[in-house]
C-alpha cells in the first residue's frame, strides 16, 4: 500500500479529525483522484452526457426557469435544484452502466 | 486484506455507485453554473427577447411618431449604446479663443476654418493685420512700422533659429534680459 494514502492532518483539523482513521471510501476517492482516474471519469462521463443530449435537456431547464423567474433572480443553487431530480432520473442505461463499469474495474485493480 | 469475492463485489457495486452519483452531482453543477452565467450576462438572447423586443420596438414607435423632439430631423434618431440620442448637429456654445465671438460646438471647424486662415477672406484678413502676426514670423527684419526699437533689437537677437512660440512671448513686451 503506498504510503500517500494514509496523509498527515493538515494542522488546523478539528480533533475528531485526526482521531478517526480514513474511512474506505476516502481512500477510495483519494486513490482515484491521485491516479487520475477520477478526473478520466467525469470527463468521460460528460462527454457521453453531452452525446445523448442530456445535458442539452438541463440546459433547456434552467431556461425555462430563468425566463419565469426573471434571469437576474436566479442563483446557481435554484438552478442545481431544478436540474438535479430530473437529472439523475434521466441518465441513459447504457451511459450509467459504462461508468459504474468503469468504476468497478478500477476498484478491481487497486486490490483492494 | 483477503476478504471473500462475494463481499467484495456487493461492497464493490455499493461503491461505485456512491462515485458515480458524485460524479453526477458534480457534473450537475458544472451545468446548473453554466446557465446561471448565460442568465446572469444576458447572453441567451431568447430570454428576454419577446419582451425586449416589443419593448424597443414600442420605444422605436413612439420616437418616430413624436414630433416634439429636438433637433433637426426625427428620423435621424438613433441610440447610442447607453440609450441616449444626440441631436445631429452638436449644440452646446462657447467661445472661440481665436475672435472671442460665441460658437456653437457643431459650427466650430468651420468657424475656424474662416477665422484662423484656410480661407480666401480669412488670409486677406492676415496680411492686413496686427503686430502679432507679423512680428512672430518675420526672420530678424526689423519691421519699423509697428515695433518700438527696443522690440525688433530683441528680435533680431532671437531669430537666430528660435522657435515662434518664443518669438510670440517676447514680441508681447515682456522682455527677460539674462
Amino acid at each position: 500500500m503506498r504510503s500517500s494514502v494514509k496523509r498527515p492532518p493538515t494542522p488546523d483539523a478539528e480533533e475528531e479529525e485526526q482521531d478517526r482513521e480514513p474511512t474506505l471510501q476516502e481512500i477510495i476517492n483519494i486513490k482515484l483522484v491521485e491516479s487520475g482516474e477520477k478526473e478520466r471519469l467525469k470527463e468521460l462521463l460528460r462527454e457521453r452526457l453531452v452525446e445523448c443530449g442530456w445535458k442539452d435537456e438541463m440546459k433547456t431547464l434552467c431556461r425555462a426557469f430563468a425566463r419565469k423567474r426573471g434571469r437576474n433572480n436566479v442563483t446557481v443553487d435554484d438552478l442545481v435544484h431544478v436540474i438535479t431530480p430530473k437529472g439523475r432520473a434521466s441518465i441513459p442505461d447504457s451511459v450509467k452502466a459504462e461508468l459504474l463499469q468503469r468504476i468497478r474495474s478500477f476498484l478491481a485493480s487497486t486490490a483492494l | 486484506m483477503a476478504a471473500p469475492n462475494e463481499d467484495n463485489l456487493s461492497s464493490h457495486s455499493q461503491l461505485s455507485s456512491q462515485f458515480f452519483g458524485e460524479l453526477l452531482d458534480s457534473i450537475i453543477v458544472d451545468v446548473a453554473s453554466e446557465c446561471h452565467r448565460i442568465a446572469r450576462l444576458g447572453l441567451d438572447r431568447s430570454l428576454d427577447d419577446e419582451e425586449e423586443e416589443l419593448r424597443l420596438s414600442a420605444q422605436a414607435r413612439a420616437r418616430v411618431a413624436d414630433p416634439s423632439s429636438s433637433g433637426e430631423t426625427t428620423s435621424k434618431y438613433v441610440l447610442d449604446i447607453f440609450g441616449q440620442t444626440h441631436p445631429p448637429v452638436a449644440n452646446e456654445i462657447f467661445e472661440c479663443m481665436n475672435c472671442g465671438r460665441s460658437i456653437m460646438a457643431g459650427r466650430f471647424a468651420p468657424h475656424l476654418e474662416k477665422c484662423m486662415g484656410k480661407g480666401r477672406k480669412a488670409r486677406l484678413k492676415a496680411t492686413r493685420s496686427s503686430t502679432a502676426a507679423q512680428n512672430r514670423y518675420s526672420r530678424g527684419n526689423p519691421l519699423s512700422n509697428h515695433s518700438p526699437s527696443s522690440n525688433s533689437n530683441s528680435m533680431s537677437r532671437l531669430s537666430n533659429g528660435t522657435s515662434h512660440v518664443a518669438g510670440y512671448e517676447y514680441s508681447n513686451g515682456t522682455i527677460e534680459e539674462p
